[in-house]
């Protein structure tokens, strides 16, 4: 049991780090894009981890998002726990272990969520808009792999799951 | 011994006739057979000498080697630390120019009361436009503290820790001024549209609005003080459906580019 808490407690730690990434580097290189991490981990999490606990850590690591935007208090864990249970759902349709899958998942999970996000603030994907959207959209679809791959081999790392 | 004196008399007087002809002769003329026994003595020269330059020159070429090797290593690491210090000056150029700039809008509006911030980091999300700050409120940040660069204005505090803020930019959808055409001082409201313009709405279709106009804030609602740059107008639409004007207005402030900002202090907004 602490393992498993260990475990989180480390995927925290790594999302921290992404979310340094996100807010800071990235932008520093190109102020409009934005790529997402936690996606990946959200499919990580659905594939190799107990539903309550990845809830847990879907909740945590949004809330900790919230910080870093001006979005409305609340909307962006709701945006990501809805991602949570429909990947939770999608497990049971589609075989989420293939690294393809995980990479349309991310493209299309980043549109729904900026989608969505636009459409709840009323705003309209404009010109100048699309282009760092679809570079987001690529980008997160090519980290998605590699965030849920991380997710498995920290259960690995910490013995709870054999290769 | 008459014979043999005769002899040498012919001969001194042969050799002296030489000497003189040689003497009072043409340079060309005379030095040809010099020249012969110079260049001879240059073939002979190389001849004997050849050896020892040879040796000689793969000696000193090799000796020159490892000089010009470690001649080169030395300039290249100078050129590497000229480099750098060019990177350097540049930047320092470009901070001084920054801070110049912030320094001379600090002087233009010596009625505000300026508190310098840096950025620290952007939103997280696409559709958001909200940047975080490295001053808080220890340093006299507040919510709804209007922030400004020296190009116009950026936008205003929305959440304040003691050394971070969080700011509301003027691009973001939620993000409303109010504010006015400069010259025909018609009133409308900034918003945000998520991308890098704004709109300027609840303008009558019959006001007097073309592309060009600068928009300053109004100074109503008592948030940022009146006057302050915001944008230009750079498209106006008239729908004879709508009541109201479609004005797109570009902000003066590059929001991707942001670095030196300006927090305005309190007890200067309550003189607006």
């Amino acid at each position: 049991m602490l393992k498993i808490w260990k475990l989180q407690i480390s995927l925290l730690g790594i999302f921290c780090a992404a979310i340094l990434v996100e807010i800071s580097i990235i932008p520093s290189l190109w102020a409009p894009l934005r790529v997402d991490f936690l996606i990946g981990l959200i499919i990580g999490q659905v594939i190799f981890i107990p539903f309550y606990q990845g809830f847990s850590f879907v909740v945590l690591a949004s809330l900790m998002m919230e910080a870093f935007s001006g979005a409305r208090i609340g909307l962006i864990p709701l945006l990501y726990v809805a991602l949570y249970l429909a990947t939770d759902l999608l497990k049971e349709v589609i075989y989420l272990e293939n690294v393809y899958v995980q990479a349309v998942l991310g493209v299309l999970f980043y549109f729904v969520l900026a989608g969505s996000t636009a459409m709840i603030t009323g705003t309209s994907f404009l010109g100048d808009m699309i282009v760092p959207l679809v570079a987001g959209m690529v980008l997160t679809g090519l980290v998605s792999p590699f965030m849920a791959r991380l997710v498995g081999r920290l259960q690995t790392s910490y013995g709870l799951r054999e290769l | 011994m008459g014979r043999h004196n005769n002899r040498v008399i012919l001969l001194t007087c042969s050799a002296a006739l030489i000497l003189i002809l040689l003497s009072t002769g043409q340079y060309g003329a005379t030095s040809q057979g010099v020249g012969y026994i110079r260049e001879g003595y240059h073939v002979f020269d190389k001849i004997i000498s050849a050896p020892f330059v040879f040796v000689a020159d793969i000696w000193s070429t090799y000796i020159g080697l490892v000089n010009t090797s470690r001649e080169n290593r030395e300039l290249r690491l100078r050129n590497d630390r000229l480099k750098v210090r060019s990177m350097i000056l540049d930047e320092l150029k470009s901070e001084n120019r920054r801070l110049r700039a912030m320094l001379d809008f600090k002087e233009a509006h010596r009625e505000l009361s300026l508190i310098p911030a840096n950025l620290l980091s952007q939103d997280i999300t696409l559709i958001f436009k909200t940047a975080i700050i490295d001053r808080g409120s220890k340093s006299g940040f507040h919510v709804d503290m209007p922030i400004l660069s020296p190009d116009g204005v950026v936008g205003k505090v929305i959440a304040v820790s003691p050394h971070t803020s969080q700011i509301l930019l003027i691009t973001d959808p939620n993000s409303a001024i109010p504010a006015h055409i400069e010259s025909t001082r018609v009133k409308g409201i900034i918003k945000g549209r998520g991308g890098n313009l704004l709109t300027l709405e609840y303008v009558r279709k019959a006001e007097d609005v073309k592309i060009g106009d600068s928009i300053v804030t109004s100074g109503l609602l008592n948030v940022f003080p009146s006057g302050l740059k915001i944008g230009t107008v750079v498209e106006v639409r008239r729908d004879v459906n709508q009541m109201f004007a479609d004005i797109i207005v570009k902000p003066y402030v590059e929001m991707d580019k942001i670095e030196g900002i300006f927090g305005i202090a309190q007890d200067m907004e309550a003189s607006d």
